[in-house]
């Protein structure tokens, strides 16, 4: 317990300092809210619209969540079949990573064009092609990187290549996964929120600091950044439980 | 084909690349038998070949040319029905695994119900000594529990024969002599036949029946030394007779004239 509490402390400790900076540096040099708002203001628009807040942000993380389920899903079944068939590594890895140069976000005026711009669809599809790149990346080198000592082994057994891929490859794969996840929740919802600038329904984080900005409410612009912030935050820690709970062996490795 | 013997290798070549530029010869003419409940150890400098000729005799790699039997089986057939166990200088355990399940490993694939798997796993615990670990994951063990554990998985299905390759290689000199009697106490125990890798001369001679003592470039079978120390205990080490022994494999490493009486020996002199 004292370790953990020694762990926990420095971290808040310069939070601590740098809002206090922060919101002396305003009130010092006398800072307009456009510039750069108080924290106190910040805090305080985002406490008496505390509804409104996690009303955006429970819309934007379905739209998160819902990319994160079909990207990881996608991923997963690619990595499989990448692992099984090399021919489908060799020619889904460039796509795929050709997929991921293209500035997808870039995309989203185009896609809000193909499918109902008043639907989630476009969004989703988004948070979809952002979220899969790394899984599938992750998964397959999870796969494929087995110790080839415990591939002898699983040969000594006769084993076949299902079996192998059963007992050995895809527990193996498990923190990879994990690790592609850690990268992938959050930066879902960062897809879902920015796909929201684009236009569509307003109910979600990025389109309200949008057009509380358009709206010179600065502070409720930050409230709002602070609850993307949060959203993110949460969707990554429970990541990190899933992980805890399920595979207690991450990190840490046998050596002999 | 006699039930007693347990591996059978005449005129057992490995090449690598063959025909091409970076050809390898790793075994060249090989003749080796093991009888039901002999010790060999395989003992020569890096590349002599000793750990191919152990995957060749566990099908893991197929051999060029030669013929060779394991249990009176042909190599493939016989990891079929896994009449082998194997353990490496790696664990190589799952760390998902405990090392209950750990022990499993081959009991499941070989198809042995759920209760079935577990008694044989907590009696071969028992046997290694790990009783109290069998709930723990593999890295909460130190290497050399690690090792008995991948020891146990290796005699799970009660093969006959038990494959080796350097298990004690990466282990402190202390804990590697309490293996050492370990093994012999289980070979006593399971009387399995056990072809045993090693770059340890005094390890040979203390756990072997006969040492096969193998020479690099092309890797073949330089010399085979007898061990007659009778009954091993901690005074075995000390022993004039085991000093002798190893002095007789030192030489035979060195080229000279080490034991004589080896038919092997005669047969690749001539060539």
């Amino acid at each position: 317990m004292r370790g953990k509490l020694r762990a926990i402390w420095p971290p808040i400790l310069i939070a601590a300092i740098f809002l206090i900076a922060w919101q002396l540096l305003v009130v010092i040099q006398d800072l307009k809210p456009y510039l750069l708002p108080a924290p106190s203001l910040i805090f305080s628009t985002f406490t008496s619209s505390i509804d409104l807040m996690f009303s955006a942000a429970f819309y934007t993380g379905s739209t998160a969540f819902m990319g994160l389920v079909f990207g990881t899903f996608i991923g997963l079944v690619l990595a499989l079949l990448a692992q099984r068939f090399g021919v489908v590594n060799n020619l889904i890895t460039p796509l795929a990573a050709g997929l991921a140069a293209v500035p997808i976000i870039a995309l989203t005026p185009i896609l809000n064009n193909m499918f109902d711009i008043t639907s989630r669809t476009p969004r989703v599809l988004i948070t979809t092609i952002i979220v899969f790149f790394p899984v599938f990346v992750n998964v397959t080198k999870g796969l494929i990187q087995v110790r080839p000592v415990q591939l002898e082994l699983m040969k000594s057994m006769n084993a076949t290549p299902r079996t192998t891929l059963r007992v050995l490859r895809v527990p193996n794969a498990i923190p990879f996964f994990f690790t592609a996840l850690k990268i992938a929740a959050p930066l879902s919802v960062i897809a879902a929120l920015v796909a929201e600038y684009f236009g569509g329904p307003q109910t979600g984080l990025g389109s309200r600091i949008a057009s509380a900005a358009a709206n010179t409410a600065y502070g409720r612009a930050w409230a709002y950044v602070v609850a993307s912030i949060i959203t993110g935050l949460v969707f990554y820690l429970i990541v990190v439980m899933v992980e805890k709970w399920t595979t207690p062996w991450t990190g840490r490795s046998t050596t002999a | 084909m006699s039930d007693s013997t347990a591996v059978n290798a005449k005129g057992i070549w490995k090449i690598f690349n063959e025909g091409q530029a970076n050809e390898v010869t790793a075994l060249q003419e090989v003749d080796l038998t093991v009888d039901q409940g002999e010790f060999i150890s395989l003992i020569g400098p890096s590349g002599c070949g000793k750990s191919t000729l152990l995957r060749v005799i566990a099908d893991l790699t197929d051999a060029t040319k030669g013929e060779l039997t394991v249990a009176g089986l042909s190599v493939h057939e016989a990891r079929k029905q896994q009449r082998y166990g194997i353990a490496f200088q790696q664990a190589a355990l799952f760390d998902w695994r405990t090392v209950r399940r750990n022990i499993e490993l081959p009991l499941e694939l070989a198809g042995w119900d759920k209760a079935k798997r577990k008694e044989r796993a907590l009696e071969l615990l028992e046997m290694v000594q790990l009783s109290d670990f069998a709930e723990h994951r593999p890295w909460e063990l130190s290497g050399g529990m690690q090792q008995r554990v991948a020891i146990a998985r290796s005699l799970a299905v009660d093969p006959p024969l038990l494959l080796m390759d350097e298990p004690f290689g990466a282990l402190d000199e202390m804990t590697r002599e309490r293996m050492q009697n370990e093994l012999l106490r289980i070979r006593l125990e399971t009387g399995k036949s056990i072809i045993f890798v090693t770059h340890s001369i005094p390890e040979a001679v203390y756990l072997s029946d006969r040492v096969v003592v193998m020479s690099p470039r092309p890797g073949r079978i330089t010399d085979v030394i007898n061990v007659n120390l009778g009954d091993r205990n901690e005074d075995t080490r000390e022993s004039e007779a085991f000093f002798e022994s190893v002095t007789a494999v030192r030489e035979a490493l060195r080229g000279r004239t080490g034991n004589s009486g080896s038919s092997i020996r005669a047969r690749v002199g001539e060539v």
